[in-house]
């Protein structure tokens, strides 16, 4: 049971890190509420992927608190841990084993039985498309393949928060409809789901929260309305971070496309 | 476009140095070895000018001639991944004609320590060869094509490799298949050599390369010096056709590659498994999980195949004395050896998973879990190798009395490692290659954490292991009870030293968990 209930899916108090001298998170604040939605979206070099590790007890703070349904990630480690399903970007999976074969790894490592892993990570290859692919190594996976087979490892446990870096990066429109299906759909039984993101337009149609982060902290977080004020999320998000060169009247050459 | 290709190879062996100092002490030392090795070759091409008939100048050349042609061209399968330089495949995206590429990727090979080296040692050969007007006029001829071949034939076996491993399965299975060579080479080459330099041997050789692609043109002047002007002159047009069929064969090649630079068309299907493999037999707990994992990789990933390979092979080796008959002695040596490099072995396990590790850290798996299943594949091939060559050491040297201490010093040594191990692989991974890498290569920077590393844990093994050493040796002298002594102790004091290294191998990754995979993605 919780320890204490409290209605934030994700809370985070004070959260920092610094890499040497380059501060990638700064003093972070946010609370996702159950059920909800929630898109994390900012610029290469945000923090984002930092702020998600250190949400999901991937990497250690500097300092701040990370609780996941009231536990404390950091402190009350084994139970937060189970509540959470990742998708982390940029990492490495086990890729040696079958795509069968890894979704069950991460249900045996957290203790599941075999049949219920077994009987579990057959729906989800089917559900994922994946059906055909189940026997085959996950190096020979193609990208969008390879998203799918983690985020089935990320649900084998059924947890109760999502937390998925960047899920839709270098997928082909199949698979992310694919992918967009499964999460809207664990999100209105009742999960919640936070991702992040820079696909502004995929963000806008699928988050009912969002937070704009910028050099580690939130420039604007609440619902995607009270985030848009009245602009597109694209349009907000530039004017909120900032930094767009003006193209102007260069590179004038690549115009002459006359012939 | 000729001069660029070359200048560009220029521009990357100078930046190539710009990037550390160590790196340019390497080269140094090693430019000064090249060099050395060059004189010595120089005075001797020169000396068989003036020193030597010219029967030993042909032998010389077409031998030494034909095993430098040989050596550019496996060198490329040897050295795959490590050079990359002017990689056809780069070109593909530009628009270069593919006469003028072949030409200029032929002349950028002679850039270089190899290239130059070669050269060197082709025009060489025309002192050897002054020996008549007509031989000083075919024999820079026939050390330009010589040079010209050894480049063209490598950049045949180059290109054709990197088109064969544009397929994952191909290219990862290429250093087994050579640790297996060169294992083969290398038990063949101590007995092979012996005969080789038996007397009258070596010319009968030479006349045979002399007639193949690889000698043809090394041993064209020889002819011409001994007055056989039509035998001479005929390998010459060989060796002149031999280039050139080279040279169309790589253009062609040249050509396929270019055009399907990323190898979409002749993958072979991908394979097929559809079972749950180890994780169907093994206990259905995290422990068990790990041990499937491990189990798998160990069978599937050609890092692991390839030291599983060398830790099989490398005890046998201590075979090579009894079989050649001077002394069957070490193979008592066997089974310790095999236990030493089992349990060692493992000493730095998570930096193989590489940032794949995150899952164990995302699944909470405790740390005696990830321990323990690590060590399930080098257990279970101990249990079959160690009682396995314990049995072949006392067969062949008929010491059945010593079987219990050879069977005690290899166990203890794999449970010390094993403990070592456990606490050393939480404790600090160090670079290895990274997964679908070359796995001989080294990464590079990695060098003084490895060597440290690894000294650590095989010095750790080393000396807990003495005393069984001691015991050991006493059986060795004939007390056979003593023998049963460091049996009974190899299994009561390993197993305590796996334990204890479990436990604060356990206790170091559960509190830097987090910290080992920070470690892991700043070492990828």
């Amino acid at each position: 049971m919780p320890s204490r209930e409290s209605s934030a899916a994700l809370s985070l108090r004070g959260l920092s890190k610094a890499y040497g001298r380059t501060v990638a998170v700064d003093r972070l604040d946010l609370e996702v509420p159950r059920g909800s939605f929630f898109g994390l979206v900012g610029p290469n070099g945000a923090g984002k992927t930092s702020t998600l590790s250190m949400a999901t007890g991937l990497l250690r703070p500097d300092a701040g608190t990370a609780h996941v349904l009231g536990h404390d990630v950091w402190s009350d480690t084994v139970y937060a841990k189970r509540l959470v399903g990742i998708l982390p970007d940029g990492l490495r999976l086990f890729d040696r084993l079958t795509g069968l074969q890894l979704i069950c790894y991460s249900g045996l490592l957290r203790g599941m039985d075999r049949t219920v892993v077994t009987e579990r990570a057959q729906e989800l290859l089917g559900a994922l498309g994946l059906a055909d692919a189940g026997g085959i190594l996950v190096v020979d996976y193609s990208a969008g393949m390879t998203k799918k087979i983690s985020l089935a490892c990320a649900l084998i446990h059924a947890p109760r928060l999502l937390v998925l870096d960047e899920p839709f990066e270098a997928v082909d429109p199949i698979s992310a409809s694919t992918i967009r299906q499964i999460l809207e759909g664990y999100a209105a039984s009742g999960g919640t789901v936070i991702l992040s993101s820079h696909v502004m337009d995929l963000v806008q149609r699928l988050c009912d929260r969002v937070a704009i982060v910028a050099a580690g902290q939130i420039r604007a977080v609440g619902t995607l309305d009270e985030v848009r004020a009245g602009m597109t999320l694209e349009e907000r998000f530039v004017h909120l971070v900032g930094g767009q060169t003006d193209v102007g009247e260069g590179l004038a050459w690549l115009r002459t496309s006359s012939d | 476009m000729v001069a660029h290709i070359v200048g560009l190879k220029w521009l990357l062996l100078r930046n190539g140095l710009r990037r550390s100092t160590p790196q340019v002490v390497g080269l140094i030392l090693g430019g000064l070895y090249g060099l050395a090795v060059l004189g010595g070759a120089l005075s001797g091409l020169i000396a068989l000018r003036f020193g030597l008939p010219s029967d030993v100048a042909r032998t010389t050349i077409t031998v030494g001639g034909s095993a430098v042609t040989f050596g550019w061209v496996v060198m490329p399968i040897v050295a795959f991944g490590a050079d990359e330089t002017l990689d056809p495949v780069r070109f593909a995206t530009m628009a270069v004609p593919r006469r003028e590429l072949v030409l200029g990727l032929l002349l950028s090979s002679l850039v270089g320590v190899p290239g130059v080296v070669t050269a060197v040692l082709g025009l060489a050969t025309v002192i050897t060869w002054s020996r008549s007007v007509l031989a000083v006029l075919v024999a820079p001829v026939g050390a330009a094509v010589a040079v010209l071949t050894c480049v063209a034939l490598s950049r045949v076996t180059s290109t054709a490799f990197s088109a064969m491993s544009r397929n994952r399965r191909s290219r990862e299975s290429a250093p087994v298949l050579m640790l297996l060579a060169a294992v083969g080479l290398w038990i063949g080459g101590s007995s092979i050599m012996e005969r080789l330099l038996a007397p009258g041997l070596l010319p009968r050789i030479a006349d045979v390369l002399g007639w193949t692609p690889l000698g043809l043109a090394w041993s064209a002047p020889a002819d011409i010096v001994d007055g056989a002007i039509g035998s001479g002159l005929l390998r010459l047009t060989l060796a002149v056709i031999v280039l050139a069929v080279a040279l169309l064969a790589w253009e062609s090649l040249l050509g396929s590659a270019l055009e399907n630079p990323r190898g979409t068309s002749g993958d072979a299907p991908a394979r097929h498994d559809a079972g749950l493999g180890s994780f169907g037999w093994l206990p259905a707990t995290p422990t068990g999980a790990v041990a499937a994992r491990s189990l798998t990789s160990w069978r599937r990933d050609p890092r692991y195949v390839t030291s599983g390979a060398l830790m099989i092979l490398l005890p046998l080796a201590l075979l090579l004395p009894a079989l050649t008959g001077s002394s069957s002695i070490w193979t008592l040596a066997m089974a310790p050896a095999a236990g030493f490099m089992l349990g060692w072995s493992t000493h730095n396990d998570i930096a193989y998973d590489g940032t794949a590790f995150w899952g164990h850290i995302a699944t909470g798996v405790s740390g005696r879990a990830d321990r323990i299943g690590r060590l399930a594949p080098t257990a279970m091939a101990a249990s079959v190798l160690l009682p396995g060559y314990a049995t072949l050491g006392c067969a062949l040297t008929g010491r059945w009395s010593l079987w219990p201490a050879l069977l005690g010093i290899g166990l203890g040594f794999l449970l010390c490692g094993f403990g070592v191990a456990n606490v050393m692989s939480a404790l600090q991974p160090y670079p290895v290659p990274g997964p679908g890498e070359n796995p001989f290569g080294a990464p590079p920077g990695s060098s003084a954490l490895t060597v440290v590393v690894q000294a650590v844990a095989g010095v750790a093994v080393f000396v807990l292991n003495l005393p069984l050493l001691g015991i050991g040796i006493g059986a060795l002298l004939g007390h056979v009870w003593m023998g049963w002594l460091c049996l009974g102790l190899a299994a009561f004091f390993g197993s305590a030293a796996l334990a204890l290294g479990t436990w604060w191998g356990a206790r170091i990754y559960e509190r830097r968990a987090p910290e080992l995979l920070a470690d892991l993605s700043r070492i990828r």
